[in-house]
């Protein structure tokens, strides 16, 4: 292949790092496909059940969930309450998952950094890409309890794939930024973890938003995960179309923090080799 | 020492014979924290306290050189030299701090063998994963799927987990994913000790084939005699800066007389201490021990087949009645190679007093190359008083390079012969030249 040959480097000559990696990503596509596939393969094969696990998990996780605090807060007026709970865990594990993970895959490519040249943001880009494969499976168990509970399938579900391309976006600029402060410090990754935790119970993911107090409100504001929570629930959990302002918002975050992220770590991947 | 050094902006023209690979005033600078400051916490707070400093190290210096397409380059220098970090700069591994990399072309690294393979995975399922990350199209490795499983014969294990292998079996996989095509510019970090002698010899020839048809290589060795070999220029790169760099035999030849000098400079410093295996009564002792060449230059660097002499100087405190003096040849090792003394040869010394010198001689020095220690004595006729002795306190070394002596194995020669006559002769047919 002529493409693979003609190959040129100049470390003089790089303009933006930050285009260059784009392209070397592109050159590097077939590496990045086959990083995704390994890695959802040696998910599956370990367990004898296999993929089930991840159908029946979320399954028995919003059973569980609903029962609960439907006894609890039995004053909830979220009418398909489960429906509810499994979209917004679906989508937030999506970003919590991938944040944490590509964090720790970047300090799992360091051995391999160190050795060859690869593009860098492609153990980030893997990951994310591994986490739609994951959040796609995650339809099925959603699908199921919605036929069960008999949600109406709405034309609004026509939006999602736009809610998932700005979900995903937000959270390759997280993972992207989050990572490169991770080469740096390591207690990075641990205190993230903590973050996740307090921002889960935050974000209205199993309550509804009317259970924060009035004097709270102005928090979910500040929240961009609630924008892009809300930009991907609606069609599927109240069948309705995000609002035109909640979707500009929540597009605007996405592209701000994939371009900050996107900036940051580029600039910053050829110090790598030398920090992890 | 000129060293061929890229004009001032001067990429590569359009010609075909642009060099394939360009420095121009490499530096490589590790920068790291004094002490591992593992978290952001502690990191605050002692930027907040102006704690933070950092350790520079430059690992390579204003290298400045230009590669030829189809050159052989081999680069030699002693360990943390930075002649790996120099391979990694033009592997696109590490981004010089400053100056400036330019490489045309497909660049294999045969710098870790088996880098990124995923133990989980199986034989096949590596093949690819190693191949896209050397920047191989799926399409391509598919392709060629069968010549590098063939070339590894791996073919009955590729669809086992390659956790299952043996380090030779990992690193013939890798080598075979990392060669199947040629590539433009081979970086070859020391000549693979991959498996078995067969493989061995055939990804020689593979490396050697690549060559021939054009392929830049930079190799880095210690085999001094491989890189002499091999290449057809050389650096020497010490303490990141660019010793000498010329023809590989010249380059390699200013090494050795360093590492010689060096070495000489060790060995005689250390022959000046004091011995610390020395006993005996003292009534005599052995006050001095040097070794000296045919011209009566003082050495503790031969060639096998020169003179050397080793000469004792003596006191004798009191009268001592014809005593014996004797020499212990060790190798390194321990092995004892001989022990000629002044009773056996049959010199019967005087009665002793005062100083005076002694001197063993030998015409035809039959030791190959080594590190050898010598041991001195004196002793009484009968060996039953022992008046001095030092245990292996003075040594030499054998070193023929930069000789034409080709014999190497074993302790020394015998200065045989050899001999050849045909019986009968037998037709054989006409085949190809081997190198």
């Amino acid at each position: 292949m002529n493409s693979e040959l003609e190959i040129e480097y100049d470390s003089a000559k790089v303009q933006s790092p930050a285009v260059q990696e784009l392209r070397e990503l592109w050159r590097y596509r077939d590496l990045l496909q086959l990083l995704i596939s390994t890695s959802i393969k040696s998910r599956y094969k370990r367990s004898s059940l296999g993929i089930v696990w991840t159908l029946l998990n979320p399954l028995l996780n919003t059973i569980v969930l609903s029962i609960v605090f439907s006894f609890f807060f039995s004053r909830f007026e979220i009418r398909n309450y489960p429906i509810y709970i499994l979209s917004g865990l679906l989508m937030w594990n999506f970003f919590s998952q991938t944040t944490l993970h590509s964090m720790n895959k970047l300090i799992w490519g360091s051995g391999l950094i160190k050795r060859i040249y690869v593009p860098r943001t492609i153990f980030a880009v893997s990951v994310v890409g591994n986490g739609l494969v994951n959040l796609l499976l995650g339809f099925i168990p959603l699908l199921i309890i919605m036929l069960v509970l008999g949600q109406p399938f709405s034309l609004a579900l026509f939006s999602l794939p736009l809610a998932i391309l700005l979900l995903a976006m937000f959270t390759l600029g997280m993972a992207l930024f989050l990572s490169t402060i991770a080469v740096y410090f390591v207690d990075m990754v641990d205190m993230f973890g903590i973050l996740l935790s307090i921002w889960f119970y935050a974000t209205p993911i199993i309550y509804p938003e009317s259970m924060l107090p009035d004097r709270f409100q102005f928090l979910l504001r500040l929240n961009p995960v609630y924008y892009l929570l809300e930009t991907f629930r609606a069609p599927i959990a109240s069948g309705t179309w995000p609002a035109p302002d909640q979707l500009l918002l929540a597009a605007t975050i996405s592209v701000f923090t994939l371009a900050v992220g996107w900036l940051t770590f580029t600039r910053k991947s050829n110090e790598f080799a030398y920090r992890i | 020492m000129n060293l061929p050094i890229a004009s001032e902006n001067s990429p590569p023209g359009n010609g075909e014979n642009r060099p394939a690979v360009i420095l121009e005033g490499v530096s490589v600078r590790y920068r790291a924290p004094q002490e591992r400051i593992p978290s952001l916490k502690e990191y605050a707070i002692r930027w907040l306290k102006r704690q933070i400093r950092y350790e520079s190290f430059w690992a390579l210096r204003e290298i400045s050189l230009e590669v030829q397409p189809g050159e052989v380059l081999g680069i030699i220098g002693p360990n943390g030299a930075g002649k790996s970090t120099l391979l990694k700069t033009i592997a696109r591994v590490l981004t010089p701090t400053s100056g400036r990399v330019y490489v045309r072309g497909q660049v294999s690294p045969l710098l870790e063998l088996g880098a990124g393979f995923d133990p989980e995975l199986t034989g096949r399922e590596n093949v690819y994963l190693n191949g896209t990350l050397l920047g191989y199209s799926r399409e391509t490795i598919a392709q060629y799927f069968d010549e590098i499983v063939e070339f590894s014969g791996l073919r009955d294990f590729i669809d086992a987990p390659v956790r299952l292998y043996s380090t030779g079996m990992y690193a013939r996989l890798g080598f075979s994913v990392a060669t199947f095509k040629r590539p433009e510019i081979l970086i070859v970090d020391e000549i693979l000790g991959v498996g078995d002698n067969d493989f061995q010899t055939r990804s020689y020839e593979r490396i050697l084939g690549f060559q021939a048809q054009g392929t830049t290589i930079l190799l880095v060795s210690h085999s001094l005699s491989r890189v002499e070999e091999v290449c057809s220029r050389a650096i020497w790169i010490d303490q990141g800066k660019m010793v000498a760099s010329g023809t590989a035999s010249s380059v390699v030849n200013q090494y050795l007389e360093q590492i010689r000098r060096q070495e000489s400079r060790r060995l005689g410093g250390e022959m000046a201490r004091e011995p610390v295996w020395r006993w005996g009564n003292h009534r005599l002792e052995i006050t001095r021990v040097r070794f000296t060449a045919g011209d009566g230059s003082e050495r503790s660097m031969f060639h096998t087949g020169e003179a050397l002499n080793i000469h004792l100087d003596y006191i004798a405190h009191q009268k001592i009645p014809s005593p014996v003096f004797g020499v212990g040849i060790h190798r390194q090792d321990g092995v004892h190679v001989t022990g000629p003394n002044t009773g056996a040869a049959g010199l019967e010394l005087p009665d002793l007093e005062g100083s005076g010198s002694l001197t063993f001689s030998i015409k035809n020095l039959p030791l190959l190359e080594g590190l050898y220690r010598v041991s001195v004595a004196a002793h009484n006729q009968s060996d039953t008083e022992m008046y001095d002795y030092h245990d292996r306190a003075y040594p030499f070394r054998v070193d023929n390079s930069g000789t034409n002596l080709k014999e190497k194995y074993g302790l020394m020669t015998v200065q045989g012969e050899w001999s050849f006559q045909t019986t009968h002769r037998v037709s054989v047919p006409q085949q190809a030249n081997r190198g």
